[in-house]
């Protein structure tokens, strides 16, 4: 876990007067699961799309592998190696599960239109193991069978699932998912929580988590970094984190680490 | 029942308005002169059809009528008793025949009176108000139509009754005979590869033979046809495909038009080129300028989009017409004299021969389409027509796959635009105005965005439809856009909707990497 994947340094962005992100400065370790979590519009989806290449940040620099990847676009961002999900699924819609997989195979295909018209050899080639490759994932990810319906006729969970294993269509390094569990139930929570895990045991892929649900959060993060009003305001293990007065300042207003502190000392004492 | 009675009176309200509303605009008469002409028995220039192909008409609206409200969707019990049927036609057909009644009334005491009608509504002739009066008074012919309503609505209504309680027998005559279908030798020819192989034998075959035998106005109407499938197969990839709303359309059709004519005609520039060399250079020319047109409008979508390539249409037009390029494109006068297609030193610029140049060049875009559509291209292009910026997270290039699609969108209308300049002979600014990009987005709506049948379909129903309903005359446009709104309430998806094709390998190859994989979320259920 020495290699850095991922760095922000000073990361700044600002809409019109509102500075929705204000010098953040992250290390994300290769092979790592780190979580940024906050209250809502701490600025975590924000600072999401600056390293996804949605926003170019005002201020500061996104170094991924070394590289600063500020300013490129999205679609070379995914080339590079970078997958994310969506708050809101985001899929497309109309098109088969299978397909919607096939697509995140974009970055890796070699084959030009002119292949696709002509039907070459390498291109046949290509299709099929697009196509093989695709079916393999959806069974990754437990959605066999369903290939061939409609992503908008999917059940919630499903897409959710489907959204992931499009992106790690092009075998990313660095996968980020926003609010994966979001409006699952607990059980369905729990799943989502150990696939992750897997996500990063069994591909090495390093892993950011933008979550709410604080069992998940604490349960399967190396690193939990907090945002509030778009600052970073504490960074560390889960355990530092739980007992951050600031963090649970910014969670329940002020004073309430100092009441926490004493339902705490009157438990124990 | 009292909510029923009133949905039979509603009913009874429309049918009226739009009797009372066709025998207004004479249709009646054409109607009936069209039925007549249907057994065989047409009717002369100045005299009126038979009364009974009239009734024969208004009956079958009637009965249509009785047999809307014998059954509705508010029905809890599904088997409605005669009686309440009886009475729902009842009421729907007196409410039919009151509007009749008084239409007959008013308009047959004006006519009485003399007053000319068609000083007001031009195909409301005296002759025509007694051919719906049925040449009686108008208080007895008011009553035989109220009357005729009346009872061809209570007819309908028992006759959905007996519809009705046939349907489960014919639903499982229809499921034996599926069943039995796909056990016999029926079966075996449905799922045989080769049977698709003969049947686009036989589909080639026709249309081989077909250009020789039904003369020179089907040939140009189908050419016509031909031409807006091209158009609408380019414009399909531009729209139903990648999703960019392109309204200049036309814009492209022109540049393959002039391309082809300016470097085949003899006046202005005396290029004579020959007919196939000034084919490729019209098809890459209209790429390239999808590809020009398409760099600056990369960034804009939906409406903005729309409105810009709108614009880029009507420049084009102007532009072949200006004043400032007339010594280049001849201004308004247009190009004359360009080429026909030449093979070995033969000419063939007839209409066989030119249905042929046309069918072949249609056949080669629904190849290319086809393929292009079922490939990681087409894959790319309806994602960007989803979601445009997930498309781009993923991966998809979208700078270079909305100017692939508008180039070879492009291409196939240039190509479409050099034959139709080549079989007319003749191009100017006037056949390029927005109503072709227009008529070709309707097409492909028509049709079913995104889908390849769906165009050669849209083709055939907004290009041919109108020359066979050419029979009706005046009317042609009103019962045109009369099927047009029946259509998009019966098919909203357009007539043959896309479909998306089953690709998932139910079980793929194994692979020592996937093996130790453990079991993924949600696998146990």
């Amino acid at each position: 876990m020495s290699k850095v994947m991922l760095e922000t340094k000073q990361v700044t962005k600002i809409f019109g007067g509102l500075t929705a992100v204000n010098r953040v400065d992250l290390v994300i370790p290769e092979g790592a699961i780190a979580s940024i979590i906050g209250p809502n519009g701490a600025g975590k989806t924000t600072l999401f799309n600056c390293i996804s290449g949605f926003y170019n940040p005002e201020f500061g620099a996104v170094l991924f592998d070394g590289k600063s990847i500020k300013g490129v676009l999205t679609d070379k961002i995914a080339g590079l190696g970078i997958s994310r999900t969506y708050q809101n699924i985001r899929l497309f819609q109309n098109m088969t599960a299978v397909e919607n997989i096939m697509v995140g195979f974009q970055p890796r295909l070699t084959q030009d239109w002119w292949a696709a018209i002509l039907r070459t050899p390498g291109y046949n080639k290509e299709e099929k193991f697009v196509i093989n490759e695709a079916s393999k994932l959806l069974k990754y990810v437990g959605l066999e069978g369903l290939g061939d319906h409609l992503a908008v006729n999917l059940p919630y969970g499903a897409q959710r699932r489907l959204e992931i294993a499009r992106a790690l269509a092009n075998k990313p390094k660095l996968l980020l998912l926003d609010e994966p569990t979001a409006g699952m139930n607990p059980q369905e929570t729990d799943e989502m929580k150990e696939f992750i895990r897997h996500v990063r045991d069994d591909l090495g892929i390093t892993i950011i988590l933008i979550e709410h649900d604080m069992r998940v959060v604490m349960d399967i993060s190396d690193q939990i970094s907090v945002l509030d009003y778009g600052e970073k305001i504490a960074e560390g293990t889960p355990k530092e984190i739980q007992s951050n007065p600031r963090v649970i300042e910014a969670y329940l207003g002020p004073g309430a680490a100092a009441l926490s502190e004493k339902y705490r000392r009157e438990k124990t004492g | 029942m009292k909510t029923s009675l009133q949905n039979s009176v509603r009913n009874g309200v429309v049918f009226g308005v739009v009797i009372v509303f066709l025998a207004l605009i004479g249709f009646l008469v054409i109607a009936a002169s069209l039925l007549q002409k249907m057994v065989g028995n047409p009717v002369g220039l100045t005299s009126m059809p038979s009364a009974a192909s009239l009734l024969v008409f208004l009956g079958f609206l009637h009965l249509w009528n009785g047999w809307r409200v014998s059954h509705n969707k508010e029905d809890i019990d599904t088997n409605v008793p005669l009686k309440t049927r009886i009475l729902r036609g009842l009421t729907a057909g007196v409410t039919t025949g009151l509007f009749l009644l008084v239409y007959a009334l008013v308009v047959g005491t004006i006519n009485e009176r003399g007053v000319d009608m068609r000083v007001y509504l031009s195909m409301l002739s005296s002759q025509s108000i007694d051919f719906f009066l049925f040449n009686q008074s108008p208080l007895v012919g008011g009553l035989i139509q109220f009357g005729f309503s009346a009872a061809a609505a209570v007819v309908g209504a028992v006759l959905a009754k007996f519809a009705d309680s046939g349907k489960d027998k014919v639903k499982s005559i229809q499921k034996a005979a599926v069943a039995w279908s796909d056990k016999s030798w029926l079966g075996k020819v449905k799922t045989n590869p080769y049977v698709s192989y003969v049947l686009i034998g036989v589909v080639l075959l026709l249309l081989v033979l077909v250009p020789r035998q039904w003369g020179a106005y089907w040939n140009y109407i189908m050419g016509t046809v031909g031409i807006y499938v091209l158009l609408g197969l380019g414009l399909n990839i531009i729209v139903g495909l990648s999703g960019q709303l392109v309204l200049g359309y036309v814009a492209f059709f022109a540049i393959g038009a002039y391309s082809f004519a300016l470097v085949t005609a003899p006046d202005p520039h005396n290029l004579q080129f020959n007919f196939w060399i000034a084919l490729v250079i019209a098809v890459l020319v209209s790429a390239l300028s999808g590809v020009l047109i398409g760099l600056p409008i990369l960034r804009l979508r939906g409406d903005y989009l729309a409105i810009v390539t709108l614009g880029f249409g009507e420049i084009i037009r102007i532009l072949l017409k200006s004043d400032w390029l007339k010594d280049f494109t001849l201004g308004p006068r247009g190009l004359r004299n360009i080429a026909g297609p030449t093979l070995f030193g033969r000419e063939f610029i007839g209409d066989i021969d030119f249905m042929y140049l046309i069918i072949l060049a249609v056949l080669l875009a629904l190849f290319i389409a086809r393929r292009v559509q079922d490939s990681t291209v087409g894959r790319a292009w309806l994602a960007i027509s989803q979601d445009e910026t997930v498309a781009q997270a993923t991966g998809v290039d979208t700078y270079k796959y909305k100017l692939l699609a508008l180039a070879i969108g492009a291409a196939f209308a240039g190509l479409g635009g050099a034959l139709f300049a080549s079989r007319n002979q003749f191009t100017g600014p006037e056949d390029h105005v927005l109503m072709v990009s227009i008529n070709v987005l309707c097409l492909v709506i028509v049709g079913g965005m995104g889908s390849i049948p769906g165009v050669v379909l849209g083709a055939f129903a907004l290009k041919g439809l109108p020359e066979i309903l050419r029979e009706l005359e005046s009317y042609r446009l009103l019962v045109f856009g009369a099927l047009l709104v029946v259509m998009m309430i019966l098919r909203p998806e357009g007539l043959w909707p896309a479909k998306r094709p089953n690709l998932e390998v139910k079980q793929p190859p194994p692979e020592p990497e996937t093996d130790t994989r453990p079991a993924a979320i949600g696998g146990g259920s």
